[in-house]
């Protein structure tokens, strides 16, 4: 059982997040088997080494280790609630009722307690999905504690015609009603564990597709933009050298040599970092497109690893360098100190390239890459496509990033097809999926 | 090395014995790594004694320690093998002039060959090998500690190319092939968290993370390190220190700083603290002017107030 329990435990903490493989929870349940379960401290810290690899899992680890391990701590629980059920849940006289039934009835409270954690203990509560199915199951717990001899006591005690018996059925009840709130409080409590890791699942493959503007009310979405950006961020790292071109590296040329009778037949290059190449964002910060801006930015700061230099710029009325505010403060502090400094309507995106291009149009090099965030609204003012052609000439690459559908592009004021032929690609950026998706294609080419 | 490590006690009580005072979840950490031949990630902020850990652990089991510090740039031939080219070149002379006279007796060109390939081969053999940390830890004649130091430093690739080691214990030498371990070494790599490591490096491993110690454990280790400082001292030093650690600074001070600092406090014969003997010393605490100035700014506010332990 003691197997079971734990492979259970690594479902749950997938379930919270935490990343296990199937040899690290084999691991995990040789050392278990090594320590053992007390002290519970030291259980704790031996299944910490073995699944938790990274400091960032650890309060995870922390709440899913206490929430799970919660009966088999040595002294039980909830303590306020638990205790003022002692009066009601004190033994009932056994006699007259069939063998199991007076053995169940007349256990305290504690050993009740006991006596439910067992029979859980052999149950599968992993499949539970929806809080809806606790009552399903903290009767199917019920009934495996063999609590169904004492339904058929109460019944056949109901039945006779002696007033004692029915007092007695009353008392009955009343205690089957209090066993039955703790099973519920037990399945409850499972529920947390397994139901909502099925529950995560769902919500953040939601969260993955739902448009920007309707994320803001999911409270995990900063979480997860975070392991999204995280999980990128460490898939490209390993692409940052190159190698054969560079300067001659003498001694391991000359060393390499020797074992051709000292002629250099194979050549050694000094191995460089590609210098990191820069990247420029200018976004929209206008209503309609803030959302699409805010995690844009987001996600371009949580790669600071692999794309060291960013700069960053927001415009709607006016238009300003916002690197700062994302160097300074954390995203949502960062975006709403932008809002208020260039927040406005009537964007203006020819007058904001010639801007752009007058600011730090001599800052842009064939290392830059520059990303245009916007829906080319442009509230027909005069386009200005030659400062994007201007721009385009200096950097390496631009691209246009638009929330909304291809289909809407050229409609109304939008004006993308007049600024798309200086993009090296425009793309549908509405949902952390497309986001996902755009990074990993800009990663792959900065 | 030890055979059998008797219990958790075992590790804590000879770890101390060395002067390494450390909490159970380290002793833990050994433990379990000694006995499910796992490798141990450390990783935590720099100076909480990484390093000393895989001293302290080849002490303990009586293993030499192999060490092999990390740097940018780090590769198999520095530190796994290298071939003695130029005793090869010398060889591959010896082998000219004594061929010559060997091939003179036969006849024909396949008769030649022939001879050529019953000679053993001796070019790619052990007896031209460099062994390099890795292998010299692999190829030991008794168990020891192989410490690879400060693995985010060196490259991805590197990374890559230990996961065979740390998974198996052996490694491939394209000319000789496999190299199993005689005997499997206890293995550490340690991080100071530059970048983030492979998850496949990670999975391979138990993770312990050390973090800065807090009062009590930090009152023991000073005790125990520096004897000399007197009780009072003592407290007021590991007070202060723990109120820079929650301070937003660039550099927070270490383990090894706050030894430094109460090492110099006896040398000054100094028996309490003061704001100005702090103020004197405070560059051994603390390495960043910005830190230096902020902890400045600190002192009378810490000093104005009497302070209970």
């Amino acid at each position: 059982m003691a197997d079971r329990r734990l492979h259970e435990f690594v479902r749950a903490l997938r379930g919270a997040g935490v990343r296990v493989s199937p040899t690290e929870a084999e691991e995990a349940f040789r050392a278990a088997a090594l320590i053992g379960y007390h002290p519970r401290d030291q259980f704790r810290e031996t299944l910490a080494l073995t699944l938790v690899k990274s400091q960032l899992e650890r309060p995870d680890f922390d709440a899913c280790f206490e929430a799970f391990f919660h009966f088999e701590s040595a002294e039980d629980d909830d303590t306020g609630e638990a205790r003022a059920d002692d009066d009601a849940l004190s033994p009932q006289p056994g006699e007259g009722l069939s063998e199991q039934a007076a053995e169940l009835v007349g256990q305290d409270a504690g050993q009740l307690e006991q006596t439910l954690a067992r029979t859980a203990g052999e149950m599968d509560f992993t499949d539970m999905e929806v809080i809806t199915q606790q009552g399903l199951y903290a009767r199917r717990l019920l009934m495996n504690m063999g609590m169904g001899a004492v339904d058929d006591d109460i019944l056949r005690l109901d039945a006779s015609s002696r007033g004692a018996d029915q007092r007695r059925a009353g008392a009955l009840r009343e205690w089957r009603q209090q066993v039955r709130e703790l099973a519920v409080r037990h399945v409850r409590r499972q529920f947390n564990l397994h139901g909502r890791a099925h529950g995560r699942a769902l919500r953040e493959h939601t969260m993955r597709a739902a448009p920007f503007r309707e994320l803001r009310e999911f409270q995990q979405v900063q979480t997860l933009v975070r392991r999204m950006a995280r999980r990128l961020a460490s898939l490209h790292q390993r692409r940052q050298r190159k190698a054969k071109r560079g300067a001659l590296d003498a001694r391991r040329t000359l060393a390499s040599s020797l074992r051709y009778n000292a002629v250099p037949v194979q050549l050694h290059w000094r191995q460089k970092r590609r210098l990191k190449s820069k990247v420029v964002v200018i976004c929209d910060v206008s209503s309609s497109v803030r959302d699409a801006a805010r995690f844009l930015l987001q996600f371009l700061y949580a790669m600071t690893d692999v794309l060291p230099r960013v700069r960053s710029f927001a415009f709607a009325a006016r238009f300003d360098e916002v690197t700062e505010d994302f160097d300074r403060y954390p995203p949502d502090v960062a975006v709403g100190r932008i809002l208020d400094r260039v927040s406005g309507s009537g964007t203006d995106y020819g007058t904001m390239f010639e801007e752009f291009v007058a600011l730090c149009g001599s800052d842009i090099d064939r290392n830059t890459t520059v990303i245009i965030l916007g829906d080319a609204r442009n509230n027909d003012l005069p386009a200005g496509e030659q400062h994007l052609a201007e721009v385009s000439r200096r950097a390496k690459q631009v691209f246009w990033l638009n929330p909304e559908p291809p289909a809407r592009w050229n409609s109304g004021d939008a004006i993308m097809a007049r600024y798309q032929p200086y993009c090296r690609a425009a793309r549908r950026c509405a949902s952390l999926n497309d986001l996902s998706r755009f990074t990993d294609y800009l990663l792959k080419s900065v | 090395m030890k055979t059998r490590i008797d219990s958790l006690d075992d590790v804590i009580t000879s770890f101390a014995g060395q002067g390494y005072i450390c909490d159970q979840r380290t002793a833990l950490a050994v433990y379990l790594a000694a006995q499910l031949h796992k490798p141990v990630l450390v990783e935590g902020p720099p100076g909480v004694g990484k390093t000393e850990l895989a001293k302290a652990a080849s002490a303990f089991l009586e293993a030499p320690l192999i060490r092999l510090q990390c740097y940018e740039g780090l590769d198999e031939s520095r530190a796994l093998y290298e071939w003695k080219y130029g005793k090869q070149l010398l060889y591959t002379q010896l082998l000219r002039d004594k061929l010559s006279g060997m091939l003179a007796e036969t006849e024909s060109l396949e008769q030649s060959m022939e001879r050529l390939g019953d000679l053993g081969d001796a070019f790619y053999s052990e007896t031209f090998l460099e062994p390099r940390p890795l292998l010299r830890a692999l190829r030991a004649d008794e168990p020891v500690v192989l410490l690879i130091d400060e693995i985010d430093k060196a490259d991805q690739e590197f990374e890559a190319f230990l996961l065979e080691l740390l998974s198996d214990f052996q490694i491939s030498i394209p000319e000789l092939g496999t190299v199993r371990a005689r005997h499997q070494p206890l293995v550490f790599l340690t991080s100071n968290d530059q970048r983030e490591l492979s998850d496949a490096l990670k999975r391979r491993c138990l993770h312990l993370y050390i973090p800065y110690p807090d009062a009590a454990l930090e009152r023991r280790i000073l005790a125990e390190r520096v004897p000399e400082l007197g009780d009072q001292l003592r407290d007021q030093l590991v007070a202060f220190i723990q109120h820079l650690r929650e301070q937003d600074m660039k550099k927070l001070p270490a383990i090894s700083e706050t030894l430094d600092w109460a090492r110099a406090l006896v040398l000054l014969h100094a028996d309490t603290l003061d704001p100005d003997l702090v103020e004197q010393t405070l560059a051994l605490v603390l390495k960043n002017e910005q830190d230096v100035a902020l902890a400045r700014d600190l002192l009378p506010h810490w000093f104005r107030k009497p302070r209970s332990a």
